[in-house]
């Protein structure tokens, strides 16, 4: 494998550049995703690796931005007396916006930089070209089951993340400032819309910003020049252009879903 | 095409390598280039670094394309080949890498077990049997369940090789397989590829700078330099080639058609004492 980062003269031909490699890259992802089916145990590897140890980061963070949401909206409802919507804010707030892309955010600071670490490493130690010598496509064998892992955690990271942000909500709203418990949840069960909110709100969404952040961190691994500084480099990139992809395409999907 | 390829007979060798012609970031690497590997051998392939060694082994391994010229491996012209026909001729290629490339998330018996799993649908006991022959073959067996980490320099490059030749490849390439090792380990390096070579037959192409070391086993020697083979011959007689190519790689000489310095700029003008010396 001797994929390299496509080389521009300035930052906007570099970025162009980046993007299209990047486009390309998802092709070649795609068309191995049924040579890296023989590779399944890998991908539930990896889906243990970027879904089941993020879960921790993803529950504390949910837990604790419902709770200082309801903390929020509960001091600017009480001037209007509408203390009452606060938790059907609250989930709103989390189903349709930070649901979703908070969970990228930190989906992409989590696995995203350790997925593009390890792939550089691999890179650097001639770890890929010792698979392409075996025989084994690095393509299908280390690409594609992170890209695939990441598809899947990313939609049920986000259901978590949203469950613990509606409990903080509860937690403080109901526990702590008093608000009543029947009010809080039937108020949110009859305007929270199913399509609208959670299906489109946060998984589809989340399922968007799962694909964009394995691809970006999966192409800047395996195209990061294979020294200490350009795996430095490339992790650094995959936080940065994972995030602005991440609000981007939050607000493309949002403009075609509402 | 050099003498010694047009006397061998063609089915005697296995790598053919004719008119290839590569160019790298506007430097030529390998310019009408042709060598033989003969079949069952140990070819060394020598030079000055940056000559292209490693380059040329990529080439035979298909890694990476020439801009021209061909590259028969049992016939088949590797640049011409498709990704599958490209693997499944690696299948039977054994490729010692220089820092081993052994993957680091596996212990020792995984790495050597890595291709027998991804090429066969073997029962695990007979995949333990044969990953447990090839690490006693290279002294190594009870290394087993250590990580790559734990190994030195010389116990690594001995699982790569246990690696490289779990499938009982007819080609082994080692890219300087004795560079960083101690005398120890060298000699232990030296021994397997020899024994590899006598008892199964295999062909190695070796590339290194270590004369002392390749005369011990290689039976070919070509020396590359200036993108062409400059001198070929067995070990003891292309040592004791009158050539300044030979004489200067083999001697050790500081100067001769190898420059010491990388092409540069005027050094005076460059310290800036181009007008001081009008």
């Amino acid at each position: 494998m001797n994929q390299r980062a496509p080389q521009g003269h300035n930052v906007v031909t570099q970025s162009l550049a980046q993007i299209g490699g990047c486009g390309l890259f998802l092709l070649t992802l795609l068309a191995a995703i049924p040579r890296s089916l023989r590779y399944f145990r890998e991908t539930l590897r990896q889906l243990w690796f970027v879904g089941a140890m993020s879960l921790t980061i993803i529950m504390v963070c949910g837990l604790f931005i419902g709770m200082v949401l309801m903390l929020q909206l509960y001091h600017v409802l009480s001037i209007f007396g509408g203390t009452s919507a606060s938790g059907l804010v609250v989930a709103l707030a989390v189903y349709r916006e930070l649901g979703p892309v908070v969970t990228a955010l930190l989906f992409a600071g989590r696995a995203g930089t350790s997925i593009t670490a390890e792939i550089g490493l691999m890179r650097a130690t001639d770890q890929i070209d010792a698979m392409e010598m075996m025989a084994v496509d690095p393509i299908a064998y280390v690409a594609t089951p992170r890209f695939l892992a990441g598809l899947i955690a990313m939609p049920l990271l986000a259901c978590v993340f949203c469950a613990m942000a509606i409990f903080g909500g509860h937690l403080v709203g109901v526990t702590w400032l008093g608000i009543d418990n029947g009010t809080f949840w039937s108020n949110m069960t009859a305007v929270v819309d199913v399509h609208t909110d959670i299906v489109n709100g946060v998984l589809l969404k989340s399922l968007a910003f799962g694909a964009v952040v394995t691809l970006i961190a999966v192409y800047q691994g395996f195209t990061t020049p294979p020294t200490s500084e350009g795996v430095a480099y490339a992790t650094t990139r995959t936080v940065v252009a994972s995030s602005i992809a991440i609000l981007a395409l939050d607000f493309v999907l949002t403009a075609f879903l509402m | 095409m050099t003498d010694s390829a047009r006397a061998t007979p063609a089915d005697s060798i296995l790598v053919r390598v004719r008119g290839l012609t590569t160019v790298l970031g506007g430097k030529t690497i390998f310019d009408q280039l042709a060598l033989d590997i003969p079949r069952g051998r140990i070819t060394a392939i020598m030079g000055p670094s940056g000559t292209g060694k490693t380059t040329l082994l990529k080439h035979i391994t298909g890694q990476m394309r020439p801009d021209a010229g061909e590259i028969l491996v049992n016939g088949q012209n590797v640049p011409d080949m498709s990704r599958e026909a490209l693997y499944k001729m690696r299948e039977g290629i054994g490729y010692l890498f220089q820092n081993s490339a052994l993957l680091t998330d596996f212990d020792v018996f995984e790495n050597v077990a890595f291709p027998l799993r991804q090429h066969t649908a073997l029962p695990e006991v007979l995949i333990r049997s044969l990953v447990l022959m090839k690490l006693q073959a290279v002294g190594l067996r009870g290394a087993a369940r250590l990580m790559p980490h734990e190994l030195s320099g010389g116990m690594a490059r001995r699982v790569a090789l246990a690696r490289a030749i779990v499938f009982d490849p007819q080609l082994i390439l080692y890219d300087e397989p004795f560079v960083g090792l101690d005398p120890v380990a060298l000699n232990q390096v030296l021994k397997l590829i020899r024994t590899l070579n006598q008892t199964l037959g295999i062909t190695s192409v070796l590339v290194a700078h270590e004369l002392a070391a390749v005369q011990q086993i290689a039976e070919h020697v070509f020396l590359i330099a200036n993108g062409k083979v400059v001198a070929q011959g067995d070990p003891k007689s292309i040592a004791a080639d009158g050539s300044p190519w030979t004489r200067q790689f083999f001697g050790g000489e500081a100067d001769g058609p190898v420059p010491f310095q990388y092409p540069a700029g005027d050094y005076a003008s460059e310290l800036g004492f181009a007008g001081a010396a009008k």
